[in-house]
């Protein structure tokens, strides 16, 4: 078994903080009084509440969906303003790749412009 | 040599225990080292606090200062377990690590100051160990002065250290008693009994008189409140009711509380 050998009186009898003032004569010490005497018997559920107050888990998710976003937005925007220090011929690179793209949208745009003629 | 003899502890609660008593522990099933146990439960069950006037010993525990024997119910906040301890009378005080305590500056050595706390020797106190001292930024304590603070060292075989912060750095009401006030002398049964949570002369004396209050575990305690003469009347009834019994207090207290 286990047996811890301890030469101070504190642990035994869980006594209270050494300084105290009453009626207001020291509103430092009285603050402080409150303060010692419940970190002592409520350390486990200060703990908690404390855990809970800073992040909780939607939030966390919020914040770094918040950050993903903003990122994408600045990748694309660094990519637009990226473009136009390209030297020329790479600019002509890209907007051929921009023409193969788009190819498939333009036939249908030539095919509706086109006069059909009325039929005799 | 003969077989000592000793006694269960359960049975010697709350009984007078002279040095040399042993005290029998109840046996407990799991005493193999080997076999883990994997229950929940923070603490192992067998553990057991051993509080000052204790020893252990092969059987159980020794005692070893004669007084009450107290005993504490497992189920704690900090100390899972149950706690054992002798609750003894004395008044010269003995450094103990983890006590808050008011010492009196005595001088300055270099960086160091020497304080008087009523032990065999003298305790250290580093200036830098204040909140928000620097190497520039010096507290200023002059010889004469009043330091509650906190030992960090205190054993047998090295010179008291003592510091006026706490492990995260801030001081919690450690540091210089302020100015004026009245220091005096007590044995160390009464600190602890004046310290106890819920004691009644603390609370008797507190709707008496505005007033503050600084108990060190050496003994000493600094009283101070608006008069000499209502600090002076704190004092006596803080001195004299170690030997007086409730009523007796409680006639006192009515005798000043009228006036």
């Amino acid at each position: 078994s286990f047996i811890i050998e301890e030469r101070s009186f504190m642990p035994c009898e869980d006594l209270l903080y050494g300084r105290m003032s009453f009626k207001g004569f020291n509103p430092e010490v009285e603050k402080l009084m409150i303060q010692m005497n419940s970190r002592c018997k409520e350390e486990e559920t200060e703990v908690d509440d404390k855990m809970e107050a800073d992040v909780s888990d939607e939030e966390m998710a919020r914040r770094q969906l918040y950050i993903f976003y903003h990122l994408y937005r600045y990748e694309t925007l660094v990519g637009t303003i990226g473009k136009k220090f390209l030297r020329k011929r790479d600019q002509r690179v890209l907007q051929d790749e921009d023409e193969d793209g788009n190819s498939n949208t333009k036939p249908s745009k030539k095919a509706k412009k086109k006069f059909l003629k009325p039929q005799d | 040599m003969a077989a000592v003899r000793g006694e269960p502890a359960e049975a010697c609660v709350g009984q007078v225990v002279l040095p040399g008593d042993v005290l029998l522990l109840p046996a407990h099933p799991d005493e193999d080292g080997e076999r883990l146990q994997l229950g929940a439960g923070a603490a192992p069950r067998g553990r057991l606090l051993c509080g000052p006037g204790l020893r252990r010993c092969e059987a159980g525990l020794l005692v070893t200062k004669c007084g009450l024997l107290r005993h504490r119910q497992a189920g704690g906040g900090a100390a899972a377990g149950g706690a054992y301890w002798v609750d003894s009378q004395q008044k010269r005080y003995v450094p103990v690590k983890g006590d808050h305590v008011i010492g009196i500056v005595t001088g300055k050595a270099g960086d160091v100051f020497k304080l008087d706390v009523g032990g065999s020797e003298q305790a250290s106190l580093s200036y830098l160990a204040f909140e928000g001292a620097t190497k520039r930024n010096r507290p200023n304590v002059q010889v004469g002065d009043l330091i509650y603070g906190q030992f960090l060292v205190a054993n047998k075989d090295m010179e008291p250290e003592m510091v006026c912060i706490d492990s995260s750095g801030r001081s919690s009401g450690m540091g210089i008693i302020g100015q004026d006030g009245f220091l005096f002398k007590v044995s160390l049964g009464l600190i602890r009994k004046l310290l106890a949570p819920k004691c009644e002369i603390i609370q008797e004396l507190s709707q008496l008189y505005p007033f503050e209050l600084v108990l060190g575990m050496n003994g000493r305690i600094w009283v101070k409140a608006k008069t000499i003469q209502q600090t002076l009347i704190i004092v006596n009834i803080l001195e004299a009711c170690e030997h007086m019994t409730a009523e007796q207090r409680k006639q006192v207290l009515a005798k000043f509380s009228g006036n």
